[in-house]
C-alpha cells in the first residue's frame, strides 16, 4: 500500500489547455472593485515566502489604467493553489512618486505595472 | 574514503564560506534579540527577477544560447504543458527557494534546469534517491571517458 500524498497533478493544464492562462480564469473573480482612472495605494502586505509586488511600488499611490485580466495571485499560484481568482490591474506610477530622488528634468517619466486587486485600496 | 574525496570537501566547505552574502555587517551567529523587524524583513525578503533593488553596475554581455539552455527550456515548458507545475511555481523555486547566493551566482539556466529535477523529486516523479543514484552513475560514466551523450563526446573518439 502506498503512503505517498495524492493531488491531481494535471489540473492546471486540464483546465487551460486550449484555452491559454489566464484566458482560462475568465469571469471566475467576480465584479471588480475599482475602475480605469481609479487612484489607488498599494498596500505594504506581508512578503513572506513569496510576491511579486514589487517592493518600490509599496505605499505608492498611482492611477489604474486598464482591468487586464482575472487569475489567481502570484502568492497562491506559486504553490500550486488556483481556488481563488482576482483581478489584475494595470496601474501607471510616476517615476517621481517611485523614487524620491529621481530628477525633475524628466517628472513626465512614468512606470505602469500589473498588480492583483488584494493589494489596492482606494487613495 | 581516499584523501583526493576528503580534500575536495574541505575545499567545499571552504569556498561555501566565502560566497556567503555581504551584508555589510557581522552577522555571524546573531543572538535572537538583535535581529530587529528591519533585520528580520531583509533575512526573509524573496530573491526575484521584478527589479528595484541597488547594485553595483555589472556590464551587460550579449551571449547567444547554447543548446543545453534550449533543452533546459523546453524541458521546463513540457512540464507546464503536462501540468506538472505553472509558471509560477517555477519561479518560485528557482528564484525564491535556491536561496539569494544561488539567485545571483548561478547561471541563468542552471537554475531552471536544478529546479525541473527539483520539482520532479518534490512531486515525486521521482525519488532523491534514484536521482542521486543517477548522478552518480553518470559521473562514474565521465570518469571512465565514456562521455555524457552530445554535450561530452567519449576520449576515444
Amino acid at each position: 500500500m502506498s503512503h505517498k500524498p495524492e493531488w491531481d497533478r494535471a489540473h492546471h493544464a486540464k483546465i487551460a489547455t486550449g484555452i491559454g492562462d489566464p484566458q482560462c480564469f475568465k469571469g471566475m473573480a467576480g465584479a471588480p472593485k475599482f475602475k480605469e482612472g481609479d487612484r489607488v495605494r498599494i498596500k505594504d502586505l506581508p512578503d513572506l515566502f513569496y510576491t511579486r509586488t514589487m517592493t518600490y511600488t509599496r505605499g505608492a499611490t498611482g492611477t489604474i489604467v486598464k482591468l487586464v485580466y482575472e487569475s489567481p495571485a502570484a502568492e497562491d499560484e506559486a504553490f500550486g493553489n488556483e481556488d481563488h481568482v482576482e483581478w489584475f490591474y494595470s496601474i501607471v506610477f510616476t517615476q517621481k512618486e517611485l523614487w524620491p530622488e529621481y530628477s525633475d528634468t524628466f517628472s513626465n517619466d512614468t512606470l505602469e505595472t500589473e498588480i492583483p486587486e488584494r493589494y489596492l485600496e482606494k487613495a | 574514503m581516499s584523501s583526493s574525496i576528503r580534500e575536495e570537501v574541505l575545499r567545499h566547505l571552504q569556498t561555501t564560506a566565502l560566497l556567503q552574502p555581504a551584508l555589510h555587517k557581522q552577522t555571524h551567529a546573531p543572538s535572537p534579540t538583535e535581529i530587529d523587524h528591519t533585520l528580520y524583513r531583509a533575512y526573509t525578503r524573496t530573491p526575484h527577477d521584478v527589479g528595484g533593488e541597488p547594485d553595483i553596475p555589472i556590464e551587460y554581455q550579449e551571449k547567444e544560447e547554447e543548446v543545453w539552455e534550449l533543452n533546459t527550456f523546453a524541458t521546463c515548458e513540457c512540464l507546464a504543458w503536462r501540468g506538472v507545475w505553472t509558471a509560477e511555481e517555477r519561479r518560485r523555486k528557482q528564484n525564491v527557494d535556491v536561496g539569494q547566493t544561488a539567485y545571483l551566482g548561478m547561471p541563468y539556466y542552471g537554475r531552471w534546469l536544478m529546479t525541473a529535477a527539483r520539482i520532479l523529486v518534490d512531486k515525486q516523479y521521482v525519488t532523491l534517491t534514484e536521482l542521486h543514484n543517477k548522478l552518480h552513475e553518470l559521473k562514474a560514466r565521465v570518469a571512465a571517458g565514456q562521455g555524457l551523450g552530445e554535450y561530452l563526446p567519449p576520449n576515444n573518439k
